[in-house]
Parts: structure tokens; sequence; C-alpha cells
């Protein structure tokens, strides 16, 4: 196997090319839809039209039973129930397919079974509901106390959960300012959309006495743990298979309602059936994201020297939690990072998880970072106008000096390496800020105006036990496994937890069994994603797989490599002391075994194992982090934009990023990651929108109406690197899968706030369409002249 | 039912299709061709792109019963085709991939740029891709790989 940039190692630290490759570009990837299982029966769903509403009676077409089914039909199904200890939190029951009640547009009521999908929702599309349609609460600001609309009536409000962070005296802060910055800003409801959607094929498996799902899911694991509680069977017999899954980013790593129903569908039907999501439905009903309302009061000296920060966050999480972490942990994070990579010190966040009859809440790259980016770093920048300084410098000095670490944030987060002002100073660099600076002063010819901003963030990765035991959450994903097995022929195999969905972890994972045993990733294959033949993992979310799953195939290797030593020792005849294993074989002094050899001996001819030493080269392990509340990668991201004062239009001409995320790997990989990541932020700052009319309808649910960044709206993505390596995790890894797409928001809309600047106009919601920026420039003149 | 005759991937065939049978789920249902992936169902990402009569087109907006007398091509169809060829080398090295769903329609849509000698400068390659979405990559390399492709088919068509 060869490398991107050249070299010819292919341990840590190489760009090896990627063994996923192969497959995708010969067109011979299986996703689940294309997977063939004799006798499958299509399945659609009859969803609500309604936002809220009560079912009065459901009327299958006559002729239809065993085609049609309701929850009535299929109790087997109990309800998704969230289960969190954290203090004041409400979790509301979800039916997978609605009893009595719809409370979004979207919510599945009936299943229908048909040879092809066009006759199953020939069959939705007959089935009759009597609905009495109630009042929609659409509004989290508005609706979350005080409502006449309750989305679940026995709560008495609309509140999941309330939660107030804070450090320091934030009252003392106030009296102390001689600059007071109030700003609100919204950042508006959109979809994570991977190009593949959802999808399940459900089957029974008779020899095996099994029911075999497969799901495009980051989480199978997990996926099996919630079937086997909600469809009340052993989970020996389920296995749930995520083969190739067509991107995830978040909202891939929760159970859904389809998911549960076609496994029970699997169970009372004597054939297999399928359900293929399509983008209509994918984005009505898989969770949305962000949906984040900020209300930000800075306080600060005549330099800029921020002294405090007193916030609310209501974050607008829709009709139900997702299992398993339910609504909670946007406004956590977003209110436990909001602080940013500053040395603020009187803080006071006010936190509201809100429901409203929208489709559920759930994770997508950067989970609650992004909005606190958003708002901190929109802050910062009117902190520095305020006090009439540059916006870099002022970013700067309020930042955690490198000296100051391991720094814990007055939000509690334990920051533990890095030099955060290196990396604004990075990003201004390869922006080449003064030659913007001088273009400014110029003026351009076409009228348009140039602006350049930054924002910087700190990215929690490969958190575990700590973390989440202090959220309250019931299921604790603090460590990740590694069943490494070498075969007879010396070749290597291991299983891993988690699931790979564009990340290329079968390439990484074997870079490190490379590192760890000297054999070559060609010789190794990478199993993932399937409950059958991997031990139990959690999968692949929260920036963790890279640190998590990387370290148990270390662990678990360098078991392996005691052992291999060990046999080897005793080929060789010389003390296990004296034998290391490199470059695929085991080293004595006077001598050399290979893998396979020493293989051979441990599965065909154990009459060449020491005494004491058993057979098989088999070991699996756990791993997690020294540090369970995470390492935390950080960067700074720096925009260049024109905006068309008259049109509203914004054209981004140049993006850079100056990121620091420990030892990478696979560099190539890295920079992979980073690049999707930012382009996802910029379809947030620019694009990607789901509103809600006063009833509750959503108003874009096709990629015509749902705008994704394309190639030609986006500029080529310069990226300087920094390496900090972590202290609490094999070879100093830290997770980074996730920051590219916290900053480019907030760094876009700094941004057009400078290109903005002698007019005085400024946008603080997303995505910055050219109406809002038609109507923040309006606004301004309509006060001038008043 | 309607009865068409087509040429899949250099085989000719003659079929009777449902009038709302889409030609991706002909190629997909009834062929097992399954490079073909359908991201949106409605004409905007361009994962499902195929050659038709050798032009770029949305087997998920165009009916099967419109394939009459006509030749298409999946991506299956053109693993032997110099220009995908050369296409897949510079996307693996390039790391132009993640994960691989909108991969087989960015191939024949940029197979169809080079072809038309429209893929010689990355504005050029960028415009031509409007058509095909891709959410995990961010696009640099694949545009890149693309040039480089380009690039490497003009050189072979010059030397030989």
């Amino acid at each position: 196997m060869s490398a991107a940039d050249g070299t010819t190692g292919s341990g840590i630290g190489a760009s090896l090319l990627r063994r996923e490759d192969a497959r995708h570009l010969d067109g011979r990837g299986e996703f689940v839809p294309d997977i063939r299982m004799p006798g499958t029966r299509e399945i659609a769903f009859l969803r609500s039209p309604h936002a809220h509403a009560r079912i009065r009676s459901i009327a299958a077409p006559p002729g239809s039973k065993g085609r049609v089914f309701t929850a009535a039909d299929l109790p087997r199904i109990k309800p998704i129930r969230v289960v969190t200890q954290a203090a004041g939190a409400k979790s509301p029951p979800w039916p997978p397919l609605a009893t009595d009640k719809v409370r979004y547009v979207g919510e599945a009521i009936a299943v229908c079974v048909a040879p092809t999908r066009g006759e199953a929702e020939d069959l939705a599309n007959s089935i009759e509901v009597d609905y009495e349609v109630l009042e929609a609460a659409v509004d989290a600001p508005l609706v979350w106390r005080g409502s006449r609309h309750l989305i679940h009536e026995s709560w008495g409000d609309n509140l999941y959960l309330e939660r107030t962070i804070e450090g320091g005296d934030i009252e003392a802060a106030a009296r102390a300012a001689e600059v007071t910055v109030t700003r609100e800003y919204r950042m508006n409801r959109q979809s994570g959309a991977p190009l593949e959607g959802r999808a399940v094929l459900a089957y029974r498996d008779h020899r095996l006495d099994e029911v075999v799902v497969y799901a495009s899911t980051q989480t199978p694991h997990t996926v099996r743990v919630a079937l086997g509680e909600i469809l009340d069977i052993e989970q020996r017999r389920i296995r749930v298979v995520a083969p190739d899954v067509g991107g995830g980013f978040g909202p891939k790593a929760r159970l859904y309602p389809e998911e549960i129903i076609l496994a029970a569908l699997a169970l009372e039907l004597d054939h297999p059936v399928r359900w293929v999501e399509d983008r209509t439905e994918h984005l009505l009903t898989c969770a949305h994201t962000r949906d984040h309302h900020y209300k930000v009061t800075a306080y600060a000296d005549r330099q800029g020297k921020v002294l405090g920060v007193d916030c609310e966050i209501i974050v607008d999480a829709g009709a139900y939690g997702l299992w398993p972490q339910g609504p909670y942990q946007e406004a956590n994070m977003a209110g436990r990072t909001l602080p940013g990579p500053y040395t603020i010190p009187n803080y006071r966040a006010r936190t509201y998880t809100v429901a409203t009859n929208k489709t559920p809440l759930g994770p997508y790259r950067g989970v609650g970072r992004p909005g606190a980016c958003f708002a901190i770093e929109r802050t910062i920048d009117e902190v520095a106008r305020a006090v009439g300084r540059d916006p870099v410098e002022v970013r700067i000095e309020n930042m955690i000096p490198a000296g100051a670490m391991p720094y814990t944030s007055i939000a509690g987060m334990r920051y533990d390496t890095g030099d955060y002002p290196a990396s604004v100073r990075l990003c201004a660099e390869l922006l080449d800020m003064p030659a913007i600076r001088a273009r400014q002063k110029q003026g351009e010819a076409d009228g348009r105006l140039v602006g350049i901003g930054f924002a910087s963030f700190t990215e929690q990765t490969a958190h575990g036990a700590a973390e989440f035991a202090s959220r309250g959450a019931s299921i604790i994903p603090g460590f990740e496994s590694c069943t490494a097995r070498i075969l007879p022929d010396g070749s290597l195999v291991l299983m891993v937890g988690i699931q790979s969905h564009g990340q290329g972890l079968e390439t990484t994972l074997s870079q490190i069994a490379c590192h760890e045993l000297g054999i070559d990733p060609s010789h190794i294959s990478v199993r993932h994603g399937d409950t059958e033949s991997t031990a139990f993992g959690f999968g692949t979310f929260a920036s963790r797989s890279m640190v998590m799953s990387g370290g148990a195939v270390a662990r678990a290797s360098r078991m392996l490599r005691d052992k291999l030593c060990r046999i080897g020792a005793h080929l060789l005849q010389c003390d296990p002391a004296e034998a290391r294993c490199e470059g695929g074989a085991v080293h004595g002094p006077q001598g050399s075994v290979t893998i396979a050899e020493i293989a051979k001996v441990a599965h065909l001819r154990m009459d060449g194992l020491p005494p004491g030493v058993d057979p098989l080269l088999d070991m699996t392990a756990t791993y997690e982090p020294q540090i369970s509340t995470g390492v935390f990668s950080y960067a700074t991201h720096g925009a260049i934009v024109m905006v068309d004062p008259e049109t509203g239009f914004i054209e981004l001409i140049d993006f850079a990023v100056a990121e620091d995320c420990g030892t990478m790997v696979n560099p190539m990989i890295v920079e992979g990651q980073i690049r999707g990541g930012v382009v996802q932020g910029i379809g947030t700052a620019l694009y990607e929108e789901i509103p809600y009319d006063a009833q509750g309808q959503p108003l874009a649910v096709t990629f015509a109406d749902y705008l994704m960044p394309g190639a030609a709206e986006l500029p080529a993505i310069k990226i300087g690197h920094m390496h900090t390596p972590a202290s609490a995790t094999e070879y100093g890894m830290k997770g980074m899968g996730e920051g590219g797409a916290v900053a480019p928001p907030a760094a876009i809309a700094n941004a057009v706030r400078d290109a903005l600047a002698a007019i005085g106009a400024e946008i603080n919601e997303t995505p910055l369409t050219p109406a809002r920026v038609l109507a923040a420039i309006k606004k301004v003149q309509q006060a001038a002249k008043a | 039912m309607t009865a068409i005759r087509f040429r899949l991937n250099d085989i000719d065939h003659a079929e009777d299709v449902a009038p709302r049978l889409s030609l991706a789920d002909l190629l997909r249902e009834r062929h097992n061709l399954t490079a073909t992936h359908l991201g949106c169902e409605h004409g905007v990402c361009g994962a499902c792109t195929v050659l038709v009569d050798g032009m770029p087109a949305r087997a998920c907006l165009m009916l099967a019963a419109a394939c009459d007398d006509r030749q298409i091509h999946s991506l299956e169809g053109l693993r032997d085709d110099p220009i995908i060829a050369a296409l897949r080398d510079s996307f693996h090295r390039r790391h132009a991939v993640q994960c691989g769903f909108c991969t087989p329609g960015m191939l024949i849509s940029a197979r169809d740029l080079i072809q038309r000698g429209r893929a010689g400068s990355e504005a050029e390659i960028r415009a031509g891709l409007s058509g095909n979405l891709c959410r995990c990559t961010g696009y640099t390399n694949i545009v890149s790989a693309i040039a480089e492709a380009a690039q490497s088919v003009g050189a072979q068509g010059k030397t030989s």
C-alpha cells in the first residue's frame, strides 16, 4: 500500500492511501439498499400530515389485514423511553407508531407492506385517519412556559430541562464593567443530511434463531441493546449489521422508530422487510439539529478584556427525546463550551431545553458547539468593536495562554494541552490579513465589500465515563473494544466495536496495529459494524473512534506482541526478555522467526509451544483514555467574504483553518475530515435551514428547497497544522472529526460584519441568506433616517 | 406495462416495465446494478447519474419506459473505460472518497467533463460539478483529482 505524501511507511504518521477506496471506486460498495434477500417486501409508512393532532380513529382499507399495521397490531413494541438521572429532567414515552396523538409532521402512524415501494405507498395513501387537529407549539422561546398548547399534557409546560451553569460572580463583573455588549443570536434548524438516508432490512434467520437487522447506523451494538429492551427479546437473538453507511455525521447515532418497527415486523412475517428512507422522509423525520437561541451579555474593561459573560440559551428540541441520550445534550454542551478558549472569570448560562411540535433534535457534527461558538465569537468581535480595537488582538488577549495548561474553564471543562493564541496568529498568516486590510482601503471596482473574520474554539473529544456521568446519562460510552486475532497463516484480523462510515478507520486502525506488530496493513483486515463479529462497543460519534478504538487496537496488539515474543523466544531458544517483535517477525540474539511461523505453531503445531502457553493468538482488549473528561483539539478558522450590499449576496473567497489535534495517525485523512467538516459548517452559515410555519409545517422537505453547499460555491480550504500531543491518550492522539463544522458560521458572520463595518450592519442569525443581509442593512439605514 | 428494448452496459435487453418504474429502479432492482445510488430521488444530488446514449442523465428522474431504443451505461459498464480508470486512480491517490455514496455519480459526471474538454481549470471543474453533491469531502480533493485525471488523459491522448 502506498502513501499520498510519497513516504513508504505504513504506521502512525503515514498518509497511507485508504483501503476502503477500491470498492467504492469500482461501484461495489455495499449499502443497506444494495443487499438482496430473496422474498423481500418493501415498507412504506403512513406519516402524520399535522404537527399536533389527536387520532380519533385509523381505518385501513378492507382486505389489508397482514399488510397494514398500526400500534394496535404490533403489541410487542413498547414505547421508546430515555432514562436520565439529570435532576428535574422530563422524558416522555415515544410510541414508535403513534397511538392517541401525533406531535410532529412526519410522525409514523401505520406501516404498510407490499412487493414494491410504490405499492406500499399506495396502501399508505388508502388508510383513513380521523384527526382532531390541535394548535401547534412552534416557537420555543414563546412556548416553553405559560403556553396553552402542551405537547405532553401531564407536564404542565413544554420544558424538558432547565439548568444553570455558573462560576465566579457575574453580578460583580456587571458592576466592574466599563463596557457592556448585549446581543441575541439564532442558529436555525437544519438537517445532517448524509447523502445516503437511513435504511433498514430485517429478517429472521431460523437456523440461528435470531432476527437480523441491517441498518444504516453509526451504533449497531447499542441499537441491539435497545431492540432487546423494547421488543423484549434476548440480545443473543438479535444481530445488527451496519454495512457501508453513506455518511452519518451524528443523526445516525441514535435509535429510530423504523428500526424497531422493521425488527418487529420481521418477527411477525414470514419474509424479509426493507425500508429505504427517501429524502423527504429524511428531512421530515431523521434527527434535526441546531435550533439554538442565545441572549448574551458580555462585561468588559476599556481594553476589551472580558470580565464576565451572562447568557440565556434556549434549545428547541422538538417533540420527543431520541434514545439513548435524550434531548438534553445540546443545551448542556452549548452552556459548557460557550466560554470557549478564553479566561472568562465570571460566567452564568441559564439553559432551557424546550419541547415543540417539531421533529426531534439529535446530534450533528459539532453537537452544541457551533451555536455556542457563534454566540461567543460574534460577541468577542463586538466587544472589540465597542472598545475600538482589532478583533484579532482582543481575541488573543482574552485567550488562555499556553503556559496556563492544563486549564479548567469557568464552565468546568478541563482543557488539557495546546497553544490557543498561536492558532489565531497562524490563521491570520494563512489568509494574509495585512493584504486584505490594504484591499479594504482601496475598495472594489464592482461596489462589493470585502471582509475578514475569525473564530476560535476548543473541541472536547473522546470523552468518556466522567463526562457522561456528569450529564446524568444512563448509558455511558466510556470505552471501546478490539479483538485482535492472528490466523494460522500470520495474517491479522482486527474486530472493533465502532463503525466506520467515511472516516477511513479500516485504514487508520490497521496503521496502529502495523505500528505495534510490524504487520503491513495489506495483511490486516478490519471488521466493524457487526454485533456478530465484534465485541461490544458504542460506535462512532463524539470524535471518539480514533482515540478510543485506536487505543483498544494498540492494547490488543501489544497483548498479541507479548505472546508472539514468548512463543518466538521458545522457538529461538532465547529468553523472552531478549526477544523483540519488529517487521513481521520476532528477533532474538541469534536469529528470527516470522509471525507466520509462530502463528502456525500457535494453531497447527502446538507441540512447539512453550510450557504453560495456551494455543491461539487471539486477544480482546478494552480502552478508555486516562482522562475521561475528554482531550481537547482546538482551531481558529478564518474567512474572507465579498458582500454585495445591493443584492445581499455573500461570496466566500477564501477560508483557512489553523488546527491542532495532537498526534495525527494519517494526516491525509485528518485534512479530509477538516475540509468536509468546514463545508458542512459553511452550509450552516450560508445555506441550510428548515423553517416552520405557524402551523408547524416544515417548509424545506426536498433538496430543491433545502440547499446544501456544492463545489461551485466554495473556495479551496487552506489548512495549517500545529502539534501538541495529548498526555492522556495512546500516542498523544486527540479526536478531530467534528471541529471543522464548529467555527465556519462564526468566522463567516464575523467576516460579513467586517465587510459591513462602514454601514454598521451585522447579521446574527444563520444561515446568512441574501434576504437577511439586506434586512440588516435596511434596518441600519432606517434607524439612521429616524 | 410497456414493452421496451434497450442496450444496458453493452448487452441488449427486451422487458416489460410498469409506467412508474424509474430507470434507477430498473437498474438496481431488476438488474442488481447497485453502483447507481439514490440520494434524493428528485434530481438534485446526482448520485444516480448514468449515461443515456452517452450523455449524463439522472436515473431517478428518467422513467424506464422512456428508455426504449436507448443505450444505457452505469458505472458497472464503464469499468474498462480509460477515463474512468484514470479517475479511479486519481480519486484514490488524492483522497477524494470518504463514505463512497456520491462516488459513482461523481465519476460519471467527471468523465463527461473530461471527455467534453470542460475540466481545464479549477473554476471550470467546480462549475461542472454543480449537479453532484458530496456531503463528506468538501470537494477540494474531488476537484484536484479530476484536474489530475484530465491532465493524464490529455497527455496519453497526445502520445498515442
